[in-house]
């Protein structure tokens, strides 16, 4: 279940400095369509960033992004959207005074038009995350874990082909994140291609067939889970000089 | 009403809000015919011309609405827009001769054009920002016209402001001998810029802008530009506006900047849709049906010796509404008639 | 140009900028405390140019010994106005921020009652405060300088550093400015936060009565006259920078002596105009302002 190996999307040598600081240092990594690719690093690596220039959110300030071969860095975020690209924030912004369905209509006009098969779809997509009951609640009402599965399904409800994830099980109990592992593998067999970014690498093992390791704004590993963390320089970045030797 | 069922779709909630907008739309009914019987009911022309007022502000405040209430930015500029239909009906007709009908749309036009010019920068501020710079920009266009007597060959009169000029009554010259014909119009203005707004809320456009009301950044990650449909609705607000004032001029037979331009209108929209009840469809009505009473009261019966007290008034309603009903007061009338039809229901 | 007029122009800015900036000095205190929008401060100022009036008219009292009547007057308006109108909202929003455009809502509802209570009381007449010292214009080489002007213009640098060194001197000016950094560590380290908003917008008015009642004496007092005013303020703090006291002042004597040179060249009311314009401008170009650190 790898993908059928033609790259979606080609990050080639992106940079981001803010001030004095590199954030994302000369990135490169290929996304095979309908993987999982799992984007790690602790925290301050710089994987919003990058994340950011993929989205349209930041400028590169050199490299390029080709997705399906067409070059998109610089372009704005609703064109990103509507060329297949969706995201999710690594905090959760949903729109609070909206229904749950409203929510998940709002995405939907960038493929249709019928305002009726959008509120069908909507309705579909609360159904998927199994939300349907809570279609007509407002977001304000959500708890935490509920908006962030909104948050997902709201990128779902632009049809995206690739879809980009921030941290989502950030802060979730053992069971959410279990159930949102599950949600994740169920969007994949719908024909989306995935990267995640996660700084908890116990949710990661479960999901992603390859990784990719940044540690201040490079590219230090790129492989299997369970080979990756078995390099010293991964282990160093997320435990320090001390774990690293030690094992 | 049919808007409310079609933005609520959990199964149970459907059952009460079916009662609910059943419930509402006689409400609507109801008003509409009472609307339209009123001048016949009661042809005093003082309290037609009242009921005019009523009108024309609940018109205007409901363009306001279109734009500032679902995108949620406060503008205090309004009046500019107003301020250039006005100007342009009157002055079309004068000069030109040409038939305030269409003034009035040349007007709106005008506006709408002004607003891309005006809004265009501006949407990129927040809140207090925003707004502070719309005054700016009404402020300067006030100021100006108070200032300025010819402008091109244009003469506008500075503060003096222009009048009508009377050529007795005639459809084409939009000029009356009674009040009636003036209301039966800006009755259909109102109808047709509450539809607007009725469509607005199940469009494309509507949920648009309430995902950049709702969060800016999530908003385009859903293929929205705000900067696009923001501009998009404001011109459209202030093609409506600009209309209203096209009517003012002719229901007055007379513009000045002070009034039409000033701040104090453009507070006095903001106001009323925000003690209605802002990014609905009919809290700008209601706010307006509420307030502008006090006004035409106070006025008539106390303008005299007490020449601002309506507004004392405005400003206490809107404190308190700001701090106990931020929603606005269609916000509870809205409970009330869902529990009402619930228990006419269980009954 | 003749440099002489062109001179005088100058120096007629900087003492109006000067009171510009001391004017507005209230609005960008309260702004940077508490972040609220006052769009009621013109009004204030309004308030205490009326009492410094009606001090001289009903008991003979000078506008310029009126400030120990007015000051206070206008603080504990200021220390009302949070506490009763806008303090509710402050502790409604749970969430660290005010909504901004609440508050700016809020005090345009404020601005709405004090402008009209004072045209039902006063009427729609202008009246002016005239002060019974002997004040002839100083000379600055061949400039003329206008007594009173000058005593606003002072007491706006001396109000200014005043300002300054009290919150960064005293108990009271430190938790203030810990309280504008952050709210809720301020009130974990046990400042009432509460009392410090009050005082602060109480503080931020007194001031609106000092200028009341040095400006009664040369400026037409009419219930809107506090419009303008605020608006300038507005303008003026934008410049400057919100939040910043020296960039209060710096705001104030450049729209001074902007308007007073551009009204060398176009009519006063262009001059107005072109001022919005650069306010505008900055709002665009800037928005932290010439000393803001956005
Ligand atoms: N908008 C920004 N301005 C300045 N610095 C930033 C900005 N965004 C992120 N940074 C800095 O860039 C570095 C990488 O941040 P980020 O990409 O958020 O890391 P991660 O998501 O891996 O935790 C951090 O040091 C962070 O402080
Ligand atoms: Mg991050």
């Amino acid at each position: 279940m790898s993908g059928d190996g033609t790259p979606l999307l080609q990050v080639r040598g992106i940079s981001k400095r803010f001030g004095g600081l590199q954030a994302v240092h000369d990135l490169s990594f290929d996304l095979r369509r309908g993987e999982i690719l799992a984007l790690l690093g602790p925290n301050g690596a710089g994987k919003t960033t990058a994340f950011n220039m993929i989205a349209g959110y930041f400028r590169t300030d050199q490299g390029r992004i080709l997705f399906e071969g067409r070059d998109i860095a610089g372009r704005k975020p609703w064109d990103i959207c509507r060329i297949g690209i969706a995201r999710t924030f690594q905090l959760s912004k949903p729109f609070s005074d909206l229904t749950v369905a409203e929510n998940l209509m709002v995405g939907g006009f960038v493929r249709r038009s019928e305002i009726d098969e959008i509120r069908a779809k909507a309705l579909e997509i609360a159904d998927f995350l199994g939300m349907g009951h809570q279609a007509a609640t407002e977001v304000q009402h959500l708890t935490a874990f509920d908006r962030r599965k909104l948050e997902l399904g709201r990128a779902l409800s632009t049809e995206p082909k690739l879809l980009l994830m921030d941290e989502v099980v950030a802060g979730a109990t053992p069971s959410e994140a279990q159930e949102m592992v599950e949600l994740v593998r169920r969007i994949r067999d719908r024909g989306v291609t995935i990267l995640i970014v996660e700084h908890v690498m116990k949710v990661i093992m479960a999901l992603s067939e390859r990784v990719i390791v940044m540690e201040s704004g490079r590219l230090i590993a790129n492989g299997k889970p369970k080979d990756v963390v078995r390099q010293p320089e991964v282990l160093k970045a997320y435990f320090g000089e001390g774990y690293a030797a030690r094992a | 009403m049919a808007l409310r069922i079609s933005k609520n779709m959990g199964a149970p909630q459907l059952a009460t809000k079916s009662g609910y907008g059943r419930m509402a739309t006689l409400l609507v009914v109801a008003a509409g015919v009472v609307a339209l019987a009123l001048p016949i009911a009661m042809p005093d022309p003082y309290f037609v011309h009242s009921c005019i007022v009523v009108l024309l502000f609940a018109y205007m405040a409901t363009s306001w609405n279109f734009v500032c209430g679902y995108v949620g930015q406060l503008s205090i500029g309004h009046a500019m827009f107003a301020g250039v239909g006005g100007y342009a009906t009157v002055l079309i007709f004068s000069r030109l001769g040409i038939s305030p009908w269409l003034g009035m749309l040349v007007g709106g036009v005008l506006a709408a054009m002004l607003s891309v010019v005006v809004g265009y920068p501006t949407f990129r501020l927040k809140g207090p920002y925003f707004a502070l710079t719309t005054i700016a920009f009404a402020e300067m266009i006030r100021i100006w016209v108070e200032n300025t007597d010819t402008f091109l060959g244009i003469p506008l009169n500075g503060a003096a402001g222009i009048t009508v000029p009377l050529v007795g009554e005639s459809w084409v010259a939009f000029q009356f001998n009674g009040k009636t014909p003036y209301y039966y119009v800006i009755l259909v203005m109102l109808v047709l810029a509450l539809l607007a707004t009725w469509r607005l809320e199940r469009s494309k456009l509507g949920f648009y802008l309430k995902a950049i009301r709702g969060d800016r950044d999530a908003a385009e990650a859903l293929g929205i530009s705000p900067a696009r449909y923001q501009l998009v609705a404001l011109a459209i607000s202030a093609f409506m506006t600009g209309v209203g004032g096209g009517f003012y001029a002719q229901f007055f037979r007379y513009v000045n900047a002070d009034r039409l331009i000033g701040v104090e209108f453009s507070i006095d929209l903001a106001l009323m849709s925000i003690i209605g009840g802002q990014g609905t469809v009919f809290g700008p009505l209601l706010g307006a049906v509420l307030l502008t009473p006090i006004a035409e009261i106070t006025r008539g019966h106390l303008g005299g010796v007490l020449p601002g007290l309506h507004i004392v008034i405005y400003g206490i309603i809107l404190i308190l509404a700001v701090l106990y009903l931020p929603k606005g007061l269609i916000d509870p009338l809205r409970s009330i008639l869902s529990r009402l039809s619930k228990n006419g229901r269980s009954a | 140009m003749d440099p002489l007029i062109l001179g005088f122009a100058v120096v007629n800015g900087l003492l109006i900028g000067g009171i510009y900036g001391g004017v507005a000095l209230g609005l960008s205190l309260i702004f940077g405390v508490l972040r609220v929008v006052n769009f009621a401060h013109g009004s204030l100022l309004m308030v205490g140019l009326y009492t410094a009036y009606w001090l001289q008219a009903l008991a003979g009292i000078d506008p310029y010994a009126s400030v120990i009547f007015t000051v206070p007057l206008l603080f504990c308006m200021g220390y009302f106005i949070q506490r009763v109108i806008i303090a509710p909202l402050i502790w409604r929003e749970s969430a660290l921020v005010v909504e901004p455009l609440s508050a700016l809502l809020l005090t345009a509802g404020v601005y709405l009652v004090i402008d009209n209570l004072a045209l039902m009381a006063f009427g729609p007449d202008v009246r002016s405060a005239s002060t019974s010292l002997d004040m002839p214009p100083i000379m600055l080489g061949p400039i003329p300088v206008n007594m009173q002007r000058f005593i606003g213009f002072s007491a706006a640098i001396l109000a200014a550093i005043g300002l300054v060194v009290w919150l960064r001197q005293t108990r009271m000016g430190r938790a203030i400015r810990a309280t504008a950094q952050n709210r809720d560590a301020a009130a974990l380290s046990g400042i009432d936060v509460p009392m410090i908003y009050a005082v602060t917008f109480g503080v931020g008015t007194a001031l609106l009565g000092l200028f009341g009642s040095l400006l009664a004496t040369f400026i037409p007092i009419t219930p809107n006259v506090g419009l303008s005013f605020g608006i300038r303020s507005f303008i003026v703090v934008v410049l400057g920078g919100i939040g910043s006291i020296p960039g209060s002042i710096l705001g104030g004597l450049v729209i001074g002596v902007f308007e007073a040179i551009a009204s060398q060249f176009v009519p006063a009311t262009s001059a107005a105009i072109l001022s919005l314009g650069l306010f505008i401008l900055i709002l665009l170009v800037r928005p932290g302002g010439l000393m803001g650190k956005l």
